[in-house]
This record gives C-alpha cells, sequence and structure tokens, in this order.
C-alpha cells in the first residue's frame, strides 16, 4: 500500500507503517509494537499480520486497526474504539470496531479516501506519514490538509489545489514541513525508515477490477496520465520509495513519488504486477460433506447420529403389536460424512485436534463432539461417540440452548476441529483469521483454523487454538 | 443433591390377554420395556432387562460412566434372553422374545448431573420444560426411517399399516445397540418414560395436556395409561413420570419439596 501519500494527526496511538500494511495499536499496546514493526517492515502481508496481532488471544488485545490500501482498494480490520471512514465513490462508509464483538473486516474498492480515527485530535499538526513508527490520533489517506484551527473547516483535499505534479510538502500549507514530516514523533524506530529506494519493487499491484476507460485510467507511465488524474496527491512513500504503478482506474489516487520533497518521479516501465488475488471469501469449507442425501446430512444437524442400520431380528410376532419385521435393511443405511470410500474420522480420537478457549473461562479439548449451549443436550448418540456438553453462561437468552457443535473433522477436515451451528435462534458468527465475519449457516459445518474466534453472542466467544 | 418423584402405571389393555410390558421405578433409573415373542418370549425379554436394570441398582453404578452401566446391563440382558430363546427352540422352531428398551437414568459429567435417556426399539421418552411438552427419544421403526428419508410425513406415520414394525430391538440376533441421549437436568422437569401402547392410542396433544396439567407424577402415569385405554386400550399400556423436585447442596430443601405420603395421599392420615 502506501503508494499515495497518508497524513496524520499526532496522538497516543502507535501506527506501524509498512510498505504493505499500517498496523494502529492503542497506547497500551506498547510492547507490541516492535516486534509488529520488525513483521511489518519484513513486508509482511495483511493476513501475517492479523495472525501475529491476535495470537496471544483476541481478548489481550482491546483495540486496533488495520489497514491496507491498494490501489482504489481498501481493506481493513476494526477493533475496539477505532472508526473509519471511506469515501467509496460518491458515498462515505463508515465502520466503528464497537459495532463488533470481535472485530469488523471490510474490503472495499473503489475508494478514493480512507480516514482512520483512532482517538480525539487534539494537536493540528498533519504530517505526512513516512512509514515506521509514528504516534497518532488520525490517519488520512489520501493527505489532508487541515485548517489550523480544529474545526474551523472542513479537511481540504489535496487534490483539490490542483497540484499534479508537486509532492505534497509543496502545497504551499504550512503543515507540511519537510522535516516533520519526514520523520515526525517517530517512535525510537527499530530500523532507519526513511530510506528511499529506487524504484526496486513496485509494490502496488493494480486494481485488478480497474479497467481503463479512457486516456487518463491508462498505465500510468506517463507524466501526464497521473498529473491529469482526478487526485493527484503526493506519495510520501514510506520504507520503499515506491510510486504507484500502471493501471490504475480513473478513480484511483495517482501514484507519486517516495520521500517527501523528493521530485515527483514517473516510472516509466515499470512491469504491472499481477493482480492480486481477492482474499478469499469467507466460505464454509465442507469439503467432508459432499451431497449426502440422508439425515446425516447437514440439514439435520439435531439428528447426527449413528447410522441407523436396520436389521430384523430373527423373526417377526404378533402378539402385542410391536413386531418386527422384515425388510431390506439396506434401505435405510445412512451414510457418515466423509470422503465416500475412505473410513469416516473416528467420533472420539485419540489426540485432540483443536483446544477451545471460552471467554467464560472453560477450556475445552476436541477430541470429540462438545455441544455447545445456554442448556445444551446431546441426541442420539452411541456408545462409542459420547459428546462433551458444554454450558455457557447467557444473561439475555441470547444463545440457544444446543447452540453449537465442535467436532473432529472427517475427510477432508480430517486433524482439524468443524464447527456448526445446531440452527440455533440467533445465530453464530465464525471469524476465521484474516478473514471477514461470516454467519455460519445452519447444519453446515465449517473448519476451525488456529486463531478462529466464534461468537455465539451475548458477550460469548470462543477462541480456537493448536491443542 | 438431587430428589426425583416418580409414579408408574401400566395395564394390560382391552384386547391383549398378557402384559408383557415391564418397567422399573427405581430412583436414580427408571425403564419402560415392551416385550414382544408369543409363547410368553415377550414377557420373559422385558422382565429380564428389567431384572438387570434393578440389579444395577442394587450394586450401584458409576454416575459418571452411565453409557458404560448401561451398556453393560444391555448385554448380559441380551446373553439372558439368546440363552432363553436357545432352551425354548429346544422344542420347536420359530420362537422369538424380544423387548424395547426405554430408559433414564441420573447420571453425571464434568459440569454435574445428566439425564441419561437410552433407546432401542419404540418405547418413547418425553421430557417437559418450561411447559413445553417434547419427545426426546426417536423411534427406531420403519415409519420413523421413512418419516426422516422424507418418504411419508408425521401423519402418515400414525396411521402407517407398518406403524409397529421396529428396527431395533433387544433379542437374541439383530441390532441392538441404543441410541444414547444426554440432557442437563434443570432442561427437563419431567420425563415421561411410556410403551407404544401409550403413544398409540394417546395422541401428542392429549398426552402433552395429561402430562403438563396432573401436578403429582402417579396422578400423572395413571391418567395417561387411563388415556391409553379410552383411546382403545389396544395393546399394553405402560407409562412412568419422574419429577426432578429439586437438586440442591442440601438435603432439606430436596426434603421440603416432597409430595405427600402415599397414607396421606389415600386419606389414611389426616
Amino acid at each position: 500500500m502506501s503508494e499515495n501519500s497518508t497524513s496524520f494527526h499526532a496522538g497516543d496511538w502507535f501506527g506501524i507503517v509498512g510498505a504493505k500494511v499500517q498496523v494502529y495499536l492503542p497506547p497500551s499496546e506498547k510492547p507490541r509494537v516492535a516486534g509488529l514493526w520488525e513483521l511489518v517492515d519484513a513486508g509482511a502481508d495483511f493476513d501475517e499480520v492479523l495472525d501475529a496481532l491476535i495470537s496471544g488471544g483476541l481478548r489481550a488485545l482491546p483495540a486496533f486497526a488495520l489497514l491496507s490500501v491498494d490501489g482504489d482498494a481498501a481493506r481493513v480490520v476494526l477493533r475496539g474504539a477505532v472508526s473509519a471512514e471511506f469515501t467509496v465513490a460518491a458515498d462515505v462508509v463508515t465502520l466503528d470496531g464497537r459495532d463488533a464483538a470481535t472485530w469488523l473486516e471490510q474490503s472495499l474498492s473503489s475508494v478514493s479516501q480512507a480516514r482512520l480515527l483512532l482517538q480525539e485530535v487534539e494537536e493540528a499538526v498533519v504530517g505526512l506519514l513516512p512509514g515506521g513508527l509514528v504516534r497518532v490520533a488520525q490517519v488520512d489517506h489520501p493527505a489532508v490538509v487541515e485548517v489550523v484551527a480544529l474545526g474551523a473547516g472542513a479537511p481540504l483535499d489535496l487534490s483539490a489545489q490542483s497540484i499534479p505534479e508537486a509532492p505534497v510538502a509543496d502545497a504551499g500549507t504550512p503543515y507540511f514541513d519537510a522535516a516533520v514530516a519526514a520523520a515526525p514523533q517517530v517512535v525510537a524506530p527499530p530500523e532507519p525508515v526513511e530510506e528511499p529506494v529506487p524504484a526496486a519493487e513496485p509494490v502496488a499491484p493494480p486494481a485488478e477490477e480497474a479497467e481503463p476507460v479512457d486516456a487518463l485510467s491508462a498505465p500510468a507511465t506517463e507524466e501526464s496520465d497521473w498529473i491529469a488524474a482526478p487526485q493527484p496527491v503526493a506519495d510520501p512513500e514510506a520504507t520503499d520509495v515506491m510510486p504507484a504503478i500502471t493501471d490504475d482506474g480513473p478513480d484511483l489516487m495517482p501514484p507519486l513519488p517516495g520521500a517527501l520533497g523528493a521530485a515527483a518521479v514517473p516510472l516509466p516501465d515499470v512491469p504491472p504486477l499481477p493482480p492480486m488475488p481477492e482474499p478469499p471469501l469467507p466460505r464454509n469449507p465442507v469439503p467432508g460433506f459432499p451431497d449426502l442425501p440422508e439425515d446425516e446430512a447437514p440439514a439435520a444437524p439435531a439428528s447426527w447420529g449413528p447410522p441407523a442400520e436396520a436389521q430384523p431380528p430373527a423373526g417377526s410376532d404378533h402378539d402385542g403389536q410391536t413386531v418386527t419385521g422384515n425388510w431390506d435393511s439396506s434401505q435405510f443405511q445412512r451414510q457418515h460424512p466423509g470422503i465416500p470410500g475412505q473410513p469416516p474420522a473416528p467420533s472420539v480420537t485419540a489426540q485432540p485436534v483443536a483446544r477451545l478457549l471460552f471467554s467464560s473461562g472453560d477450556v475445552v479439548d476436541v477430541d470429540r463432539a462438545i455441544l455447545i449451549g445456554r442448556a445444551p443436550e446431546a441426541r442420539r448418540f452411541t456408545s462409542t461417540e459420547q459428546p462433551r456438553l458444554v454450558t455457557v453462561p447467557s444473561p439475555n437468552q441470547e444463545i440457544s440452548s444446543t447452540h453449537l457443535e465442535v467436532r473432529p473433522g472427517s475427510g477432508a477436515d480430517h486433524g482439524t476441529a468443524v464447527v456448526s451451528d445446531l440452527g440455533s435462534t440467533n445465530g453464530t458468527v465464525l471469524v476465521l483469521p484474516g478473514l471477514a465475519p461470516e454467519t455460519l449457516q445452519p447444519g453446515v459445518p465449517a473448519q476451525l483454523l488456529p486463531g478462529s474466534v466464534i461468537d455465539l453472542g451475548d458477550g460469548l466467544t470462543i477462541q480456537v487454538t493448536s491443542p | 443433591m438431587v430428589h426425583l418423584n416418580c409414579g408408574a402405571a401400566s395395564h394390560v389393555g382391552l384386547v391383549r390377554s398378557a402384559n408383557q410390558d415391564a418397567y422399573l421405578a427405581s430412583s436414580p433409573v427408571f425403564v419402560v420395556a415392551d416385550g414382544m415373542g408369543g409363547h410368553q418370549g415377550g414377557e420373559v425379554a422385558s422382565a429380564i432387562v428389567v431384572e438387570e436394570f434393578a440389579r444395577l441398582v442394587a450394586d450401584g453404578f458409576d454416575a459418571t460412566d452411565g453409557i458404560g452401566a448401561v451398556a453393560r446391563v444391555l448385554a448380559i440382558a441380551q446373553e439372558r434372553i439368546a440363552k432363553h430363546v436357545v432352551e425354548q427352540q429346544a422344542d420347536g422352531t420359530g420362537y422369538y422374545a424380544g423387548t424395547t428398551v426405554a430408559a433414564a437414568l441420573l447420571c453425571a459429567d464434568q459440569e454435574g448431573p445428566k439425564w441419561l435417556l437410552a433407546n432401542l426399539g419404540d418405547s418413547r421418552i418425553y421430557k417437559v420444560h418450561q411447559g413445553r411438552f417434547e419427545q426426546v427419544s426417536v423411534d427406531h421403526s420403519v415409519v420413523q426411517e421413512l418419516v426422516e428419508s422424507g418418504t411419508i410425513d408425521a401423519a402418515a406415520a400414525a396411521t402407517h399399516p407398518e406403524r409397529h414394525v421396529i428396527t431395533r430391538a433387544l433379542s437374541a440376533a439383530g441390532r441392538t445397540d441404543p441410541d444414547y441421549f444426554l440432557l442437563p437436568l434443570a432442561s427437563a422437569e419431567r420425563l415421561l418414560i411410556c410403551s407404544d401402547g401409550v403413544s398409540g392410542m394417546v395422541d401428542g396433544d392429549t398426552l402433552g395436556a395429561l402430562i403438563r396439567e396432573v401436578p403429582d407424577p402417579r396422578d400423572a402415569a395413571e391418567a395417561v395409561v387411563a388415556a391409553a385405554l379410552r383411546g382403545g386400550g389396544e395393546d399394553n399400556a405402560t407409562a412412568i413420570v419422574v419429577d426432578v423436585v429439586g437438586w440442591s447442596e442440601s438435603d432439606s430443601q430436596a426434603r421440603r419439596s416432597e409430595p405427600v405420603s402415599l397414607e396421606e395421599k389415600l386419606g389414611a392420615l389426616p
């Protein structure tokens, strides 16, 4: 990211700004900063950084913001008291981390402006975000210039000032002091940040959906292209002083090169990077459940149980009305979930495949089916299955009595745990590491990876870790 | 300390000459067995099951391994039934003895007391929770299989000609593994365990109304069996009603909710 300029208001939050991602942590999380910087500076991508953030457990991290801007595509994860505003086409999308119990994730395209609101802005100082570590209160992307007196005016977009070629520092405002902006308030960066690197690693992959519609949207290999682009903004590049490249769409922020005060260097002949793959859509990975026709299929979550194989007792008798009869036992054969032709995973595994950390305090290893709810019941199991019931508090009764099942996976999910919502009233939200929260489809199992968080509502979450 | 109150009733019905149902209501174990088989085969089979469960109560069992206890009881009972069948078959052919089993045991897991239910065949276990009456066990019957496969609906099942044909039973041969159910005590204030002579003669709504409305479990069991007779009494009808009247740390609290004694109830005491 960060092909374009980013400006900030000084504050108490830690901003860890790398070439691909920006992480913002509240002042209380200072101990994490150095480690995250290492990671971010090493070029870790969004998902890797997210993994690192939550590796110690989500509860230990009350708030954070994780942002990547890639051309006109932005991806953001917000947790806790942080909010973000994105200008998407003519609309402003406002996201607030407090709206989600775990975190809020959003991927947006056609973003022309992004703003992260981390804390109350007290200082009017606006600097350009150079990369590295900074203490910030608010971040704007692309850079904006604000009037000195807070509240005295709306943010002024630099692009409105028609400074196509000039770097932001040249914007004619007193706030863009190159000295300040170059390394303003850098909190002991572990490594030097301002190392202008010649155009060696083009970082900005083109927004893949952006198609040239006219000359302006042609690949920005000529200066004139981005001069005429709608929102020319300076780009103080962070660790990699890399201008954005190539085929930005008409509403993309134009690339501007690197360090503050540096001349805009158009980059001819920088080959476009291959389009980034879309972040994988959150899906219920259910490879182990291919088209089960029978009642073992996901559609009947409450009746998971042994294959009921009908077998006629030796004879039938009619004394009393209850009789046993003769029938074709294969008629009632039920299929176990799993890959046809492969043995199903055992209902009880020798080694747990995952560990569940309940926000209520319970710690439960997944070596069998675990049924979770306000007053969970296990129905129709065999003597070898013996599920475990875990009762969780639900002061507002938002959690269903038998809400959720976690069990060792079978087939392609073998060796991991899978979670199924058992048709709960209020549903279950699953957050896989690095993916947007998804609401589980009742009865459709989803694979759980370490780092996943299951949200049952009523303030109850379950973290999934390795056993 | 969990305290259970229970009542049980059984009737031969209006059509059958013998009652092949048997039951055990001996806290913390409650069992209904509906025997099948001519020449007293059914009576023997159901009696054997009840005897073995009674032995379990007398000997005691590990409440944290209720499933193991039930499995052992059923294995022993099956062995005895098989032996009985062999003895009877010596002087003839076609002798069959089998029985359904519907059992409720007070057990415990990591979290505390639980109801462990075991079902084999088409005797049924219902529960009442917060005024809602619900069938917990799932019949091992042909019609149930047809319902689950979507072939017929529940209404058609009630009148299906094969509605009495079961797919599992405790007998010398065939499939004899029960389904188990584990319920928190708090999710079942009352259990009804009954043979199909009850559930086949009384529709679910009527049964639910009776079970919810009659407060004393002894009266409730009698009322349920009486309703089965009113409904036709075509089969042996047996019902056990168990109430969880309190589960608290102390005995004294539980005793307070104990019902009036039988003498009081029948008017022998003031």
